[in-house]
């Protein structure tokens, strides 16, 4: 039987390790506390690059908080964290955006009075028309690279089956919709590392295996995912490795048969929800 | 020295009259969840309900101040209903944005019946007091009194009685209290009657400190927002700590820089508080 | 009559300019700004005071002014834009107060409540109601020229993150934006255009006091954007013509009541306009013109 111990045994914890090339990105002993709640207690996981990683737990057990951290949003207390062996605690979303993690929300955050379209086109990393001067005075380049990624969003639209309601403004589209739209604009930035919270919380199980199968070729085009997800079997699909973290750290981690085998997993989380 | 404790005497007097619709201010917020800037129109409503009462019916002040209470308090509720209320489903700015509108409305009606001439309340003069040098007008004390006793009042009405815990409870969690059966609507319209009140009594006490016309509560409302920002929107210990707080620094101001700059002293205040705690001092949204 | 039109003209297309800087701001990029006047006021003081004093030519003073002003609103908005909206509208409430305190008593530089007169005129070659046709003329020129200015900006990907700034600045953030850049940016040309208002003000009356920051201006200009729809600049345009119309239709009940005094008079054209504020926001929270929604076609169906 593999027991807590043996799968924690399984991790290296070297410092050359963290930073290996298998690795996207490295998260080492993070703390933040609200207050007094320590929300996340010493978390420490690494993400394989090319592969979804999953992160599983009860409410409570960090797991936004933790997004929150690594996407720049929430300062942690103390940790480290490399992203593409770069430390790059305590930069900006704006800054993380720009190389290469994009996140998504786990309420769906649209830009209600936005459409889809320009939903998917904001999030384009360096565009010259988001410049002051160049927005005033206009250029070829910024026509040209506006159309380029115009293309890419009807691309995306198509892709995610929203060619009809591309137009329309993402306040008036269906809760299911509006996860897609979310989905379609973290990747317009063309991303290397993914962060997903719940994808598909709320979602009718028809989208949502739709959903899982575009993580999928997601993740066969290079895109390095982690999603935070409460439907198991959502998880079991689609992750090549899942980490439970319960209480702010790690409890255990492994592929998702090993943690399904793992009975003090089921009794902290699975056995909850099963 | 001497000068330092004067100015820390007239202070605390100045900071006690600001904190009196400074508490009105926050405790619309802290039920509605909107600024209302009518407040400084109410205040002169209630100045110049003060100063009917005074001096054209002859009564005397603490009933002038009652007076004022009442018909700033009624006002208040009633301009509330008609410009505010259908527009809370648009956002707190909307709302903030209308009640700037409002405030020129309520200043004009004023102006409209009374003018714009200065008025002074039927009050005799008398000579100061002074204490081991310090000077402190008769005047000055009864308003300082008056200010504490409505206060005292305000909070023992929160504290002590079921309404008043009804209303606290609509201000913590609406949701909540909605479910145990009180009416958040009534609350609402209690909450801006006893704040529009209280800035009515603001109105009649600024208005024996110096005298009435229709921008009285215009020059004072900027120190009044200042003091209830840095206490902390919607906080009612916040607003008299605020009030306070800014009464001591535009008095302790005229040390440095010329008095005609106190009021941009509270809004410094503002600023500093703002860059420190984020929502004031004892604010806790 | 003529002149009067003229006047009145040349005063719209002024407000016009705080309408448009307004709706960056607010109508577009969603950071609430309730003191317009005091960027105002520090566009027309500043360029009075450089022509008058060092004696630059006044074109370059209105453009040293609306710069000045540019600066100066992205100097507040650094250390501000964190704040909730509430506490931003108090603040910057308070903000035009203290320009005004300063005005009003910084008598060695401002001349306090009497305010500055005899502010150069800039030298167009015609002189009397001409001059004052040309100025109209030239005022509306600037109006175009920003408007065709803000137009761009809004269309552009730069229009684009502000709208989603004022959704969700942390979503902006997490597209990669930098949230405190776009915000200093927008405030700087918002400020830029206010402050060429206050200037284009100040060189056409030749006077500037602290009667700019009457309320009832700022109340104008809001209304002016609401009632033309927030976050369409022709709206924001068309808003300030219906404002002027509303304002400038109530001198007429001076003539319809009698038996009243100025003071009266002057009481009830404020209580009209601001019910008129009150109803159009009850009845038309939304505006005239709705906001613009750009359509793009599927390149798929157009190959």
């Amino acid at each position: 039987m593999a027991g807590m111990g043996a799968l924690a045994g399984k991790r290296v914890v070297g410092s050359d390790s963290w930073t290996s090339s298998e690795s996207i990105l490295t998260v080492r002993d993070l703390h933040c506390s609200f207050g007094g709640v320590k929300a996340v207690n010493g978390a420490s996981f690494s993400v394989q690059r090319g592969a979804i990683t999953g992160i599983i737990g009860p409410n409570g057990a960090g797991k936004t908080t933790l997004f929150n951290i690594i996407a720049g949003s929430v300062k942690p207390a103390r940790g480290a964290i490399f992203l593409e062996g770069r430390n790059v605690a305590g930069l900006r979303a704006d800054q993380l955006a720009a190389l290469g993690l994009t996140r998504t929300f786990q309420l769906a955050r649209s830009l209600g009075d936005l459409t889809v379209l320009e939903n998917f086109a904001l999030y384009a990393r360096d565009q010259p028309g988001e410049s002051l001067w160049r927005a005033l005075v206009g250029s070829q380049s910024v026509v040209a690279q506006e159309k380029a990624v115009l293309d890419q969003a009807w691309e995306l639209a198509r892709r995610l089956n929203l060619v009809r309601v591309a137009n329309d403004r993402v306040e008036t589209l269906s809760g299911g919709q509006k996860k897609l739209v979310e989905l379609g604009r973290a990747l317009l930035g063309e991303p290397s590392l993914l962060l997903l919270d719940e994808p598909i919380a709320g979602v009718n199980p028809t989208l949502g295996a739709e959903i899982g199968k575009h993580l999928l070729a997601i993740r066969d085009s290079g895109v390095s995912i982690l999603v935070i997800e409460h439907n198991m079997s959502f998880i079991g699909r689609i992750c090549d490795h899942v980490i439970v973290m319960g209480a702010g750290s790690v409890l255990a981690e492994g592929s998702f048969e090993e943690i399904r085998a793992n009975e003090a997993v089921q009794s902290a989380y699975l056995g909850m929800s099963a | 020295m001497l000068q330092v404790f004067q100015l820390l005497v007239n202070g605390v007097m100045a900071g006690a009259i600001l904190a009196v619709p400074a508490i009105g201010f926050n405790i619309v917020f802290a039920v509605l969840q909107i600024s209302n800037f009518s407040i400084a129109a109410l205040i002169a409503v209630g100045a110049y309900a003060g100063y009917t009462a005074n001096v054209l019916l002859g009564l005397p002040p603490l009933l002038a101040i009652l007076a004022a209470f009442l018909i700033s308090g009624a006002a208040g509720v009633a301009s509330d209903r008609l410009a505010l209320r259908p527009l809370r489903g648009y956002g707190a700015i909307a709302v903030a944005i209308a009640s700037l509108a409002l405030n020129m409305v309520l200043e004009n009606i004023v102006r409209f019946i009374f003018g714009n001439d200065v008025r002074s309340l039927d009050v005799p003069m008398m000579r100061d007091w002074i204490f081991e040098g310090i000077h402190v007008g008769p005047q000055a004390v009864f308003n300082f009194l008056v200010a504490i006793a409505a206060m005292v009042a305000l909070f023992s009405l929160l504290s002590f009685t079921t309404v008043g815990r009804a209303m606290r409870a609509v201000a913590d969690n609406p949701t909540l209290a909605n479910i145990k059966g009180i009416d958040p609507e009534k609350m609402a319209r209690l909450a801006v009657f006893l704040g529009m009140g209280m800035a009515g009594i603001a109105g009649v006490l600024l208005a024996l400190d110096t005298a009435v016309d229709p921008t009285i509560g215009m020059r004072v409302v900027l120190s009044v927002f200042a003091a209830a920002v840095l206490g902390g929107l919607g906080s009612i210990p916040g607003a008299v700590v605020g009030g306070l707080l800014i009464g001591l620094a535009e008095q302790l101001s005229t040390l440095v820089v010329p008095v005609a700059y106190s009021s941009a002293i509270g809004f410094a205040a503002i600023i500093l508080a703002l860059l420190l705690f984020p929502r004031g001092i004892l604010g806790d949204r | 009559m003529i002149s009067y039109l003229v006047a009145l003209l040349t005063f719209g297309a002024i407000y016009a300019l705080l309408a448009l800087g307004l709706n960056l701001m607010w109508g577009i990029a969603g950071m609430v700004n309730l003191g317009i006047l005091g960027y105002y006021a520090l566009g027309g003081y500043s360029s009075a005071l450089l022509t008058m004093h060092l004696g630059i030519p006044v074109w370059l003073g209105v453009i040293a002014g609306a710069l000045i002003t540019a600066l100066f609103g992205a100097a507040t908005c650094i250390g501000l834009v964190k704040l909730r909206d509430d506490y931003l509208a108090i603040v910057t409430l308070g903000f035009a107060e203290v320009m005004r305190n300063i005005a009003e008593n910084f008598v060695s530089l401002t001349n306090g409540t009497d305010g500055l007169a005899q502010i150069p005129r800039p030298r167009l070659g015609v002189t009397g109601s001409d001059f004052n046709v040309v100025y109209l003329v030239i005022c509306v020129m600037v109006v175009l020229v920003v408007l065709a200015a803000m137009e761009r900006l809004r269309a552009a990907p730069f229009g684009r993150v502000l709208r989603a700034l004022r959704a969700d600045p942390m979503v902006a953030a997490s597209a990669g934006k930098n949230v405190l850049g776009f915000q200093v940016r927008t405030l700087a040309v918002g400020g830029f255009v206010l402050g060429l208002g206050g200037a284009l003000y100040a060189h056409y009356l030749t006077y500037i006091s602290p009667e700019v920051f009457q309320p009832q201006l700022m109340i104008y200009v809001f209304l002016a954007l609401i009632l033309g729809g927030r976050g369409n600049n022709y709206g924001a345009v068309l808003g300030t013509v219906l404002v002027l119309a509303i304002v400038e239709g109530t001198r007429f009940l001076a003539d319809l009541v009698h038996g009243l005094d100025a003071v009266q008079i002057g009481a009830l054209r404020a209580f009209v306009i601001g019910v008129a504020f009150i109803v159009v926001l009850q009845k038309r929270p939304h505006g005239l013109l709705p906001e613009p929604r750009r359509i793009y076609t599927d390149p798929a169906a157009r190959s």
